[in-house]
Order: structure tokens, then sequence, then C-alpha cells
């Protein structure tokens, strides 16, 4: 019994100790009550350098917590045991969000740089009026090659991913929307089409692209594009931009057909626990240099015209990531499609998945 | 020469399989010395990484908060798990103890996910806040029917004559307790805490449910990391954890080994019956 006791006391010491210490490195990060920002993220985001600066300028101490997709973002915010004060979900997500009455509606008289941004991503569909959220990146769905291993020039479009020259090289984003819009959009019809026949004609061509595919995966394809172990790779442009930094055989193309237009928002949950912060930190953002350092870190495509002007010549005149306006009006956003015909894009990408194996 | 010959084949057997079992820690650790950045070719010695995970303060924090996570849920655990197992020991319809034993068990073989949903469900439905006490409830949740597990053999392996005589010489409950059952299932008390503790440490389904607020646990973590694509700081880190559970088993090695040489010793001394243990005041 001593011998017990004794022990107890010694772990509940221990755990005391720790509980300490960890408490201290938080005090050395400056934390007290009321000042914290709970900034929940995709993973690697934001230039870490940025969350520092934020913190000398403001005051306020980040909680930086990151999240790998739209749906597990959601079910945290959803179940309300957090306390989020800024969140950047992609667009249709948050057209979701403010369907369920989850999001914040922003008071832009405290917004400062809202005329910063292109002109052209504010006031989307799913956000009119951007009453809710304010874009943080933008980007395009296409298609990643390897140099060495394909050429080039015989690849510009949606339609050539069926050439029989790429027989068991392409890795596909595992996502319905994605997939069936490619072949929507390289049937010429939108990707956000709920006419029936066209989406039967787009699955039966998805059919065809099954000798063409390698694997169809998620973040995966990062590692694989740059280790060379497939040649081509449909993915977004921003995941495109990382792969290239790490290895330069890489190119990407933005199919002639045209593409989707993506969007990341910051928006506020109605969770939120600090507001003022959360403006504090969309303000800092929309200042043209920050949104140039984030852009030049992270590689994606800034929305911020000004920040623009302050990236690389190099960067800003690459029509894969600025294209031009003629491409950009090729580009569609995805809509929200409601239950009925999401569950007929999703049937039917299922199918063509099944098949593959 | 036959019965050679198996017995080779037997220690091939054997070898081969613990190679199997840690080709791949061996593979994780041996880059997390590479210098080359990923896990494609070995290009050079360097500590680099590791230092990055000691530079890294969320990560430290993290880990700190992990190893005070699983060194007090596992404390709790295994007070209540003890008390349970005694309760369990103690009913006296047979049936009913089978009963509350089997609903022991089939806390411990149900997946973890549904343990982790179910608690995040309830968590959300009270109106609970995520954070530390979340996860702390959560990894006691978890760990009691193991502490149960471990501790009921040693009841069941104790002599119950002894607590027969201590009461039938004026022992009250509490002395029984703490001078006689107490004594005899340490080993099983020390033996539930470390399964709870370790439980606790490498938990990451039901955590990955629960937490929230800024606290997190290494799994959760690497998990979060990973996902962005490995990079080498996680080998460093997974080694560092890997050393920390390999002394772990050493230390409790070792404890068990100082707990079964004072058994010896006392039973070797005293007579059989343990009369004078079980009576002597103090």
């Amino acid at each position: 019994m001593k011998k017990l006791t004794l022990m107890a006391v010694a772990v509940l010491a221990l755990s005391g100790v720790l509980h300490l210490a960890s408490v201290q490195l938080d005090r050395a990060g400056g934390a007290t009550d009321g000042n914290t920002f709970y900034f929940y993220n995709w993973g690697d985001y934001i230039d870490p350098e940025l969350l520092e600066k934020f913190e000398e300028e403001t005051g306020y101490r980040v909680v930086y917590e990151t999240f790998d997709s739209n749906e597990a973002m959601y079910t945290k915010v959803q179940q309300g045991g957090t306390a989020y004060d800024l969140v950047i979900p992609s667009e249709y997500m948050i057209d979701r969000m403010i369907q369920e009455d989850m999001l914040m509606e922003l008071d832009h008289s405290r917004i400062e740089g809202m005329d910063n941004l292109v002109k052209d991503f504010l006031d989307q569909p799913f956000d009119p009026g951007n009453r809710y959220s304010i874009p943080y990146f933008w980007g395009t769905l296409g298609i990643v090659y390897n140099e060495t291993l394909i050429d080039g020039e015989s690849l510009d479009s949606w339609d050539d991913l069926w050439s029989p020259a790429l027989k068991e090289s392409v890795m596909l984003i595992d996502g319905a929307r994605e997939v069936m819009g490619l072949s929507l959009q390289s049937l010429g019809y939108s990707l956000n089409s709920t006419n029936d026949q066209a989406l039967q004609e787009a699955a039966d061509k998805l059919d065809g692209l099954v000798p063409s595919v390698k694997a169809i995966v998620a973040d995966e394809i990062k590692t694989y594009m740059i280790q060379e172990e497939a040649s081509v790779a449909v993915t977004f442009s921003g995941e495109a931009a990382d792969m290239m930094w790490e290895n330069e055989k890489l190119h990407y193309v933005l199919p002639e057909e045209g593409s989707n237009l993506w969007f990341d928002n910051m928006v506020i949950p109605k969770t939120a626990q600090n507001p003022d912060a959360a403006y504090a930190f969309i303000n800092f953002m929309l200042e043209p240099e920050n949104a140039a350092q984030n852009a030049d870190y992270i590689g994606y495509s800034t929305p911020n015209e000004a920040a623009m002007e302050l990236l690389p010549e190099e960067t800003i005149s690459d029509e894969q990531f600025y294209p031009s306006e003629e491409t950009m009006d090729r580009l569609e956003v995805y809509e929200n499609l409601g239950p009925e015909y999401l569950g007929i894009y999703n049937d039917l990408f299922l199918e063509f998945k099944i098949q593959r194996n | 020469m036959m019965e050679k010959r198996s017995f080779k084949w037997a220690n091939l057997y054997l070898v081969f399989v613990f190679l199997l079992l840690y080709a791949p820690i061996a593979y994780l650790i041996y880059y997390s010395f590479n210098a080359g950045g990923t896990m494609n070719s070995f290009t050079g010695f360097t500590w680099e990484h590791y230092q990055a995970v000691f530079e890294d303060t969320r990560l430290i924090r993290i880990a700190l908060d992990t190893l005070k996570l699983a060194l007090s849920s596992a404390l709790a655990a295994t007070i209540i798990g003890t008390f349970g197992a005694i309760g369990i020991y103690y009913v006296k319809k047979r049936r009913t103890r089978n009963t509350l034993l089997s609903f022991n068990n089939i806390l411990l073989v149900s997946p973890d996910v549904i343990i982790g949903a179910s608690l995040l469900i309830l968590f959300t439905m009270v109106g609970f806040q995520l954070g530390f006490t979340s996860v702390f409830l959560a990894h006691i949740a978890f760990s009691i029917p193991i502490v149960v597990l471990m501790v009921l053999p040693r009841l069941q392996e104790m002599n119950d004559s002894m607590v027969t005589a201590a009461r039938d010489l004026g022992a009250n409950s509490f002395q029984v307790l703490s001078r006689i059952i107490l004594p005899s299932i340490t080993p099983g008390i020390l033996a539930g805490y470390f399964m709870a503790f370790t439980y606790s440490l490498d938990d990451f389904a039901v955590t990955f449910f629960v937490t929230g607020g800024g606290f997190s646990t290494l799994s959760v973590e690497i998990y979060s990391r990973a996902r962005q694509g490995v990079s080498l700081e996680i080998n460093a880190l997974s080694t560092i954890l890997f050393l920390f559970a390999l002394g772990l088993v050493v230390g409790y090695y070792f404890i068990q080994q100082g707990l079964e040489k004072n058994k010896r010793k006392r039973t070797a001394v005293k007579d059989p019956t343990n009369h004078e243990k079980a009576v002597s005041p103090r």
C-alpha cells in the first residue's frame, strides 16, 4: 500500500512538473487570456514567418491548427466543441456552411484593403457580395507532366489524357467533382452540368480512360510525381507548384477546354470566441506585402492585385498560374448542385473507380 | 539428427519473422539521419532533423502534453480499474460476475473508432468543450478495461484464506484492503498501469475524435504532418518515440524482476501460511 501510494504521488508530481513545463513554454510564447487567436487552416498553408509577424504587430498569440480536408474541418466546426476564430474552407464548403448558418456575417466597415483584391474574384456564386468570406488563395485544376517521360507538346487539353500513349501512366485526384468535371469539359459541357444525358455521356467517356489510369489518389500524388513514379497527374495548381518546386522536370498545363476555378476563403465561424482577432488577421492578410510573401512561400496564386505587383516578374507572367483573361473566361467555379445531383456525380465516379480494379 | 535440423528451421523462422517486424522501423530510423531530405536515397549523415525536432517548441509542447496526459490518465484509470476488479471479484453470483466481466471485455475489443465517435457525440450532447479534459476523460475510459483485465488474475491467485484470517482477527475493511489485498495484487496493478500508459501514449483513433481547442497529442500531430508529405523530422521524432518505448519496456522488466525477487525472498523467510504478515500490528 505504502509503495503504491508513493508511486501514485510520484506520478502525480511528474505530471505536475510536465504541466508546469508546458505552461512555461506557452508563457514564453506570450500567452495570456483573451488575446489568443485560434486559426484553423490547411496543413502547410501559410508562411510561418507571417504568423510570427502577426503576433508581433498585433499582440495576439496564434494557436495554429490544421485540417486535411474540408469535410474534416466541417465536422470539427459543426459539432461545436471548438472555438476557432478563423477558418479557410474551399468555396463549395463555404456555400454549405452559409446554408447551415454556421458562419458569422462580416462587417465590411471593419475590413480594410478589400479594393486590393481582383474584382473578378469577388461576388462569386457561392457567396454573393462576399458577405461571409474573403479570398485567401485561388487556383485551377490541371495536368502535371514530367518532361523526361512525356512529350509535353502533345498534352494541352483534357482530351489528350485519353491518348493511347499514356497507357497506365496517369494519376487522378480522388474527387468525384474533379474527375467527372474534366470528362464533362472534354465533351464541351459545363462542369456544373445537371443534364442527365450529359452526365451519362461523361461517364461513358470516362470508361475509355480506364486503361490510362495508373492510380486514383489524393495527397500522395505530390510525392509520386516528385519521385517520378508516374509521368502525368491531374491535380490542383497549388499542389503542382509545390511539385515543380521540388522537381524541375515537372510542368503544369491548364487544359484548353477550360477548368475548375477554386477558391479558399477566410471565414469566421459562428462559434468564434475572438472575432476581433479574426478581423485583425483578415486585414493583416489583405496587406499587399503579406499576401505577396505568403504567395511566394506557398506557391499558390494570390487574389490580391496589389500583391501581384510585388511578386517576381516570372511568377506573374506564368500563364499557367496567372492565366490570361481569355483563359479565365473558360474557368468555372463549382456550384452547389444539391444532394440529388451530388449523389449522381458520386455514383458515376464510383462506378468508374470500381472498374479500375 | 532429424531433431537438430527442425530446431534450426524454427530458429530461422523466428529470425525471419522478427526481421520482417522490425525492418520498417529500422528503415525509418536509418533515414532519420539522412542529409538528403527525402527517403529516396541516403546521401549523408546528419543530426539536423533531430535538431529541428528540438527547436520546434510546438512539437515539444505537444510531447510534454502527451506525456502528462498518459501519466495522469493511466493513474486515474488504474485506481478506478483496480477497485473495479476487486468489485467484480467479490460479486457472489457467478453469472453476474461473468456478465460484468464480459461487459468489460466488450469495451476492450470494440474498435477505437466507435469508442471515439461515441465519446465525441456524448461530449457534444452535454455541451462539453473539447480540449485536454475531454481527451483525458476519453483516455481514462478506454484504459479502465485493460487495468481490470490485468488486475483480475492476480486477485484470483490471491490466497483467500488470508482475507478470512485477517477478518477473523479483527481487521476492518480498510486494513484488509491495504494490508492484504493491495500488496498481493501489486504486480497486476503495475502491469495495468504500464498497459494503460502505453495505450494512452500511442492512441490515435479515440484522441483524433475528441481533441480540439489547441490541444493535440503526438500521434495526432504526426498524422496531420505526414499527410502533407513525410518530412524527415517525423522520422526523427518517431525514432525518439521508439527509443522511449524501448526504455519503458526495459524499465518495466526491471521493476517486474525486482518485485519477483522481493516476493521470493519474503515467502522463503516467512511461514507458508503467512499468518504473521496478515496480523502483524503496526
